[in-house]
């Protein structure tokens, strides 16, 4: 028994291992011919990186706009193709390159030796300098590199900035985060004392921040590193040289400084102007309306899932029971964040055409089936087993006893606990935010991106959570009370 | 008479613990069985078995010729079927209130129409006297009531015996009577029965048979009259000195 469940177990870790290398490569360059074939251009971005992209409201609708955007408009009209925009953390940008779920990367990203070995870029279509943001109290203290001896520098994930501030800044403690939103909060209440960003973004962070102050504080950059480019798949040249074609006429025309520029410079202060929260309502109402979708299908998925499970936990063949034991014990010994990113970037590579939103429910519901599994396994186990003799008797099939006098009583004693797991699942499916699910959490952040303001659509957000929670604690303590007079 | 229900070498062990011992017995049709003994003789363990809600570790049952041993899970329910079991402690679904209770089976099993079903419920219900609780769910019925419900929803299958577990042992002293009562009515009518009991009264008046059980095996056997007057063994002089006194 012992050795049949280790085996079940190393077969589980195989198969998670060779997923995400089952895919094959194309043999031949035909990219741009692929991208032409399905008429549409998938572009992956971080839209919170103004002036390079972020989003405005136009007519009520939300749209991702700035410089890359506009290249990327461009570039999708030069091969005669539409453009399709997908918005997500930066540092799951070359993870989702890799994976084919976009076909290129336009995210202000600096063609570092490193990044190359991985991903083939453009030419460089815009260099910025590397400034910092800080708090316009310390602007006295802070000038260049030096002054900011021991004090704690706060930088995008993966980003070009974060690797200077860890090369250049030895004698510093450096703060990740993904969301640049994120890490401005944190230098306005000082958890950090400097955020280094890009000349164009910090600038737009001040403009938008009477208490902030942008300062160049003379990072040593090799030019080659500075510059921002287009990110394609290795191999992929067809699309290289197209774009560079692209690039190059948009440099000879100046049309980065002359419009593209000025269109994100006038969207900033549009957004800027438009800092109430009311004036954000749709977005919320989109964040909740996804959460809800998730929520709910996962909760029927898993729920169903969770069912068959917890038949399988209890049947008599080994296999059967291993099987089932071995993934919930899998699934709930690993968390679900890495879980949404393993459907989504190591399933999605098999399955190239796999939405994030579906991916998003899949990794949900899965995980959601073995906590769900385990409470209806206890409610089983609750049932005497009188109940199931005296069905026995009567002639009735296991199938029947299950269906007719054991499920109904057990539904009926775990129903508390279920309701608890699909509040949970109300929270938990947050997380699917970070592969750009447009859920609430990832509608926050936009928010954040759109008006500058870091707390407040925070605690919208909580708002909105809680009372979508509480909403539903209510519902499913007016079905216990009913069932508990059957 | 033929034999209804015949065991043979029947053995159970759980573990090394060997519950039952090459038992060889049969029961004719329209027989009233009375299996008396001591706790923990086997006397469950042996009625559990002849459905088969225990497998025999050792042996064979027959029911109106056919092993219920080592035939598939469908063949087992068709013949259960045929076999009603009141236990010990109800066991009633208590999702479902009395008439629900008795009408499942019939529904899902024997697939008859629900006008139907319910007819024959209500019938069994005034046969135990409990018409007017139909509505009522098993949790708010005293322990007499709800055994009479058991001893409907078994009967609700139009089963050739019913096999009785202790059914009066969970009972108040009160309500023990009530039970016993439709129990004689049932056995009046013909019914086959196997009913282990401990109450000695009803062993007497009803049974046709004694069979009284001791370290899992049937040590004695004979009509009641013979029995408790000159039993045979000394284990059975001893059980009825106890009991008795």
């Amino acid at each position: 028994m012992k050795k049949n469940k280790f085996f079940l177990f190393i077969i589980i870790f195989l198969l998670a291992l060779i997923i995400p290398f089952t895919h094959v490569k194309a043999a031949s360059d035909n990219y741009l011919q692929k991208v032409k074939d399905k008429g549409t251009l998938v572009v992956g971005t971080s839209a919170d990186y103004p002036p390079y992209e972020f989003t405005a409201k136009e007519n009520g609708k939300t749209k991702y706009v700035g410089l890359d955007i506009s290249i990327a408009e461009r570039f999708a009209k030069d091969i005669g193709v539409k453009l399709k925009i997908r918005n997500m953390n930066f540092d799951s940008l070359l993870v989702a390159l890799e994976t084919h779920k976009i076909d290129m990367v336009i995210a202000g990203m600096n063609p570092t030796p490193e990044r190359k070995t991985s991903v083939a870029f453009s030419k460089i279509y815009y260099t910025g300098n590397q400034y910092m943001l800080i708090n316009k109290s310390d602007a006295a203290r802070f000038k260049k590199i030096k002054d900011f001896k021991g004090q704690t520098i706060g930088a995008q994930t993966g980003s070009l900035q974060y690797s200077l501030v860890k090369q250049q800044m030895k004698g510093n403690d450096v703060k990740g985060l993904a969301k640049l939103n994120d890490l401005v909060i944190a230098l306005q209440s000082h958890k950090v004392n400097a955020v280094a960003m890009e000349e164009a973004t910090a600038k737009a962070f001040a403009e938008n921040n009477r208490n902030l102050k942008v300062i160049n504080p003379g990072f040593d950059i090799d030019a080659s590193q500075t510059g921002s480019a287009i990110g394609f798949s290795k191999g992929a040249d067809s699309l290289v040289t197209a774009a560079n074609k692209t690039i190059d006429e948009i440099k000879k025309d100046n049309l980065i400084n002359k419009k593209y520029i000025p269109a994100a410079a006038k969207n900033m202060t549009a957004n800027s102007k438009k800092k109430s929260m009311m004036n954000y309502w749709t977005y919320f109402a989109k964040g909740i309306e996804y959460t809800l979708i998730i929520t709910v299908v996962s909760v029927f998925f898993g729920f169903v899932l969770g069912t068959l499970f917890a038949l399988m936990r209890l049947s008599r063949s080994k296999f059967v029971h291993g099987l089932a034991v071995s993934y919930i014990e899998f699934v709930r010994g690993t968390p679900l964040m890495v879980q949404v990113m393993f459907v989504y970037f190591g399933v999605g590579a098999v399955i190239q055409s796999l939405p994030a939103l579906v991916a998003g429910i899949i990794a949900v519901s899965l995980n959601s089936a073995a906590y769900v599994a385990e409470v209806i396994r206890s409610g089983i186990e609750s049932i005497p087993s009188g109940q199931t003799e005296a069905s026995r008797s009567l002639g009735m099939s296991q199938k029947e006893t299950y269906r007719y006098i054991i499920i109904p009583q057990a539904l009926k004693n775990i129903w508390p606990a279920l309701g608890n797991e699909f509040v949970t699942l109300i929270k938990e499916s947050s997380i699917v935010s970070i592969i750009g699910v447009t859920d609430l959490m990832y509608q926050m952040q936009l928010v954040q991106s759109a008006t500058y303001k870091g707390v407040i659509p925070i605690f919208i957000t909580m708002v909105i959570y809680f009372l979508m929670t509480f909403g539903l604690s209510k519902v499913l303590g007016y079905f216990e009370g009913k069932m508990k007079h059957a | 008479m033929p034999n209804l229900i015949e065991v043979q070498n029947l053995g159970k062990s759980f573990g090394d613990n060997e519950v039952l011992k090459n038992i060889n017995e049969s029961v004719k049709k329209g027989q009233v069985i009375c299996v008396i003994g001591p706790s923990g003789s086997g006397k469950s363990t042996f009625l559990r078995c002849l459905n088969v809600l225990e497998t025999p570790s050792t042996g064979k049952v027959l029911f109106e010729g056919n092993s219920l041993t080592g035939i598939s899970e469908s063949e087992l329910n068709n013949l259960r079927e045929k076999m009603g079991m009141v236990f010990q402690s109800f066991n009633l679904f208590p999702n479902m209130n009395v008439i629900e209770n008795i009408k499942l089976a019939p529904l899902r099993v024997k697939k008859i129409s629900d006008t139907e079903a319910t007819q024959r419920a209500k019938e069994l219900l005034e046969r135990v006297g409990l018409a007017d609780k139909a509505e009522q769910y098993p949790q708010s019925l005293s322990g007499g009531q709800q055994q009479r419900v058991a001893i409907a929803r078994a009967l609700a299958m139009n089963p050739e015996v019913m096999l009785f577990d202790e059914p009066t042992s969970a009972l108040d002293p009160e309500m023990v009577g009530e039970v016993l009562k439709v129990m004689q009515d049932l056995a009046e009518s013909g019914m086959t029965m196997v009913v282990v009991t401990h109450e000695m009264g009803f062993a007497k008046e009803v049974a046709d048979e004694i069979w009284f059980m001791a370290d899992g095996s049937i040590q004695e056997k004979g009509t009641p009259e013979t029995f408790f007057k000159t039993p045979k063994t000394e284990r059975a002089q001893d059980f009825l000195s106890k009991i008795l006194n």
